[in-house]
């Protein structure tokens, strides 16, 4: 369940696709544990997991429709790149010794951590690789679930803001976007205000951009000149 | 005291900022308040005060009170200086909620549960570096920002978990203990914006508030790098493993990071890109120290700690009050900054020589120390005497504003304070001496009264001054912890052993770092000495 809520958050375009993923992720990885928690610490978990969620929301709102990239590669391999990651997961429970956990938390790990990769390494909208973000540091959560002794209450509530702190984070992100009016990362070139212009790689200048060029390096006739001292 | 009071002042304080943001005098008054109580509570953690949450322990000592002591005096003061000169929204409640995150995670005996602790406050910068509403650069900026704290919060995770259990034949296996080891020290070089791991943190100091770069760059992962240290000593020095490719790794990176920072430091125009470059050249020497796996490397790393994060503090508080004086950080512009705000250049002066020092102060044989420890000796030499271009840095500096003053230093601020209104005058006409002795007390009455309706009025006009005073104040504070002052090295010898895991060996409760003995695992901590001599409590 876990590893199919990353699939749908890292491959959906629409961004209510992409948080339901992700709310799937958060209330469904803490429950990977051997023993449960006690009924207290889930309940922190599912209140940050629910937090987290509608801070992103809250980021997200405003007028107009919004679309992420999504995949580049599509769900379907998405899901079979999370199916390898969490065999292998599986397979090396413990990496190299006895895990104190389960093997199903190292396999979600696994899975999760292969998903965060694409869109932290070439994700272009900000919610994307927040989305990159998130799952990452819940990966190493689950993979610690599954090595480490059973979570003490102390360390699900510290986990509980974690999750806060990243929902909040990716909110505020999002919203910083969201004021341009479009996910895309505004990068070095355009400096968040206008699209970066696409500059001529191996081809010649066509007529067009000659053309242009032409009017800019002409003064207007209208226009006054400059008069030397 | 335990922590828990402090945490939960911070806590309360920091969330009512954020909560009340929108109205901004609220908001940091409410910090400010917070920030007092917290250095009031700070004072009262007891060094051996251990309480358990949860299953969770949290445990005082003097380099973690000392630690958050200065976080709120410092705090109180970029809040200050803030305040009088540009007034950023949000970054009052940012510090003291990256504040309380740093100090939870030195406070928490697990390593691994630390590590999350330290993350979560990092994550509370992303706020003031992307704020809302701003443009979408912003946006790319707390990308960059979310990503790096991402990655170091992973790798550091992974790496506790890897070593928290009985680990079997696995024990023999180094390769094990170096991945870990190396993912660990990686993890903080990202923390710290590290050479080559840099890029976020110019980015950072491009678009966050000067006056939270301290937070951001310095304070909160000083408290991830002490974390590290503790469970590298913990985890991996007591195996006596050589790790040698390691270490080299990890000390390229510190010491890539010294020589680097500075000089990239040294070519920028943007005064905030300055902190940032300088603060990443001191995280070099932190880098450093986890390449040592000797426990001699302690004292000088923890000493650093504090040292650098105090005095990086202070050249931020400096450029913020240049900005809000003058309304530009663009070194070119601010021709004759130091004619106008000559505080200013006395405070510059005092930081410069509490950042770069000299052989025999506490702050230069500290970085000597770490350098020799942890580098050949043609190396550590170099390391050692590289910090001596932070002159030519604070000499541009500081020539820039002896020179005439451009047209934007003569329609800013300036130092000289002044009266918002002229003061009334009031003649004396009483004839006989007890007729003047009434009017006398009217008058001092009177004079009192308009005295106090002004001083809002008097705070706004001379708000320049009063962020000078702040800057000076923080510059003496950084001179004194840069010769050894307030007890610094000392605390930094009192480590707290934490809790080992199962598979880790277990310290003796009366070792040094580094040591190991006792198989019960307990907090504990090795007494230090007092001024004269004897142990404290």
């Amino acid at each position: 369940m876990t590893i199919a809520g990353a699939v749908l958050a890292v491959s959906a375009r629409e961004p209510r696709g992409t948080l339901l993923g992700l709310l799937v992720v958060l209330l469904a990885a803490p429950l990977i544990a051997t023993p449960w928690p006690g009924p207290l610490p889930i309940l922190a978990r599912v209140a940050a997991a629910l937090l987290a969620t509608r801070l992103i929301v809250v980021g997200l709102r405003g007028e107009g429709e919004l679309v992420g990239d999504g995949s580049r590669i599509g769900w379907p391999a998405e899901a079979l790149a999370a199916a390898a990651a969490a065999v292998a997961g599986f397979a090396s429970h413990g990496l190299g010794a006895a895990g104190l956990g389960g093997p199903e938390a190292q396999a979600a790990g696994f899975a999760l951590g292969a998903l965060a990769a694409a869109p932290l390494v070439t994700g272009r909208d900000v919610l994307r690789l927040g989305v990159g973000s998130l799952l990452l540091l819940q990966a190493a959560l689950l993979v610690r679930q599954a090595l480490d002794a059973p979570a003490t209450d102390g360390e699900q509530l510290v986990i509980s803001l974690l999750t806060i702190g990243l929902g909040g984070a990716v909110a505020v992100i999002v919203a910083a976007a969201r004021a341009a009016g479009r996910l895309a990362i505004a990068d070095e070139d355009t400096r968040g205000d206008t699209p970066a212009p696409r500059r001529a790689d191996a081809h010649r200048p066509t007529e067009r951009d000659l053309g242009r060029r032409t009017r800019q390096a002409t003064p207007s006739p209208a226009a006054p000149r400059a008069s030397r001292r | 005291m335990t922590v828990v009071p402090f945490l939960v002042v911070a806590v309360t304080a920091g969330t009512a900022s954020l909560l009340m943001r929108a109205h901004r005098r609220w908001s940091t008054t409410i910090a400010l308040a917070g920030l007092l109580a917290m250095a009031a509570t700070a004072s009262a953690i007891g060094a051996t005060a251990i309480v358990e949450i949860g299953g969770s322990r949290l445990a005082g000592s003097d380099w973690l009170r000392l630690f958050a002591i200065l976080g709120s005096v410092i705090g109180l003061f970029l809040v200050l200086v803030d305040v009088t000169a540009v007034h950023e929204p949000d970054a009052p409640g940012v510090i003291v909620l990256g504040l309380a995150a740093a100090v939870l995670a030195l406070a928490l005996t697990d390593p691994g549960v630390a590590i999350a602790a330290a993350t979560a406050g990092g994550l509370a910068g992303v706020l003031v570096a992307a704020p809302v509403g701003a443009a979408a650069r912003a946006a790319f900026v707390g990308t960059r920002e979310l990503r790096a704290l991402a990655v170091a919060g992973a790798l550091a995770i992974l790496a506790t978990a890897w070593l928290a259990r009985p680990l079997g034949d696995l024990i023999t296996a180094p390769a094990v203990f170096g991945f870990a080891y190396l993912a660990f020290a990686v993890a903080v070089a990202v923390r710290f914006g590290a050479i080559p791991f840099h890029l976020w943190a110019a980015r950072v100091a491009d678009a966050a508030p000067g006056v939270a770069l301290p937070l951001l760059m310095a304070w909160g992962p000083a408290a991830f790098a002490a974390v590290a240290l503790v469970w590298i000593d913990q985890s991996v020095a007591p195996l006596l493993l050589p790790l040698s490719t390691e270490r080299a790794l990890i000390a390229t990176i510190g010491a890539m990071s010294v020589v680097l920072g500075l000089v990239a430091a040294w070519i920028q125009d943007d005064l905030e890109h300055v902190v940032g470059y300088t603060i990443v050249s001191d995280a070099g020497f932190v880098v450093l120290g986890l390449a040592v796996l000797d426990p001699d490397i302690w004292e000088p790393t923890r000493t650093w700690l504090l040292m650098f994060v105090v005095t990086r503090s202070a050249l931020a508080a400096w450029v913020v009050a240049l900005h809000g004086g003058f309304g530009t950080r663009r070194l070119p512009s601010l021709a004759g900054w130091a004619r106008r705000a000559p505080a200013l250049g006395i405070a510059l002066i005092a930081i410069a020589a509490a950042s770069v020092g000299w052989p025999g102060l506490a702050l230069w044989e500290t970085r000597s120390s770490i350098a020799t420890l942890s580098l050949p000796v043609p190396v550590a030499v170099l390391v050692t005497v590289a910090p001596l271009l932070g002159l030519a840095i604070y000499g541009r500096i500081l020539a820039t504003g002896l020179e005439q003053p451009g047209a934007i230093v003569r329609d800013g601020r300036g130092e000289r304070p002044g009266w918002p209104v002229p003061w009334p005058s009031r003649p004396m006409v009483g004839l006989g001496g007890t007729e003047r002795a009434f009017e006398r007390v009217a008058h001092a009455g009177s004079a009192a009264l308009d005295v106090l309706w002004t001083l809002p009025a008097a705070a706004r006009r001379n708000r320049q001054p009063i962020a000078s005073v702040a800057v000076v104040v923080l510059a003496a504070l950084a001179t004194s912890v840069a010769a050894g002052g307030l007890g610094v090295p000392a605390a930094a010898r009192a480590v707290p052993i934490v809790e080992p895991g199962p598979g880790q060996p277990q310290p003796s409760s009366s070792a040094a770092p580094g040591e190991t003995g006792s198989p019960e695992p307990e907090v504990s901590f090795e007494p230090i000495e007092g001024p004269s001599g004897s142990s404290l409590p």
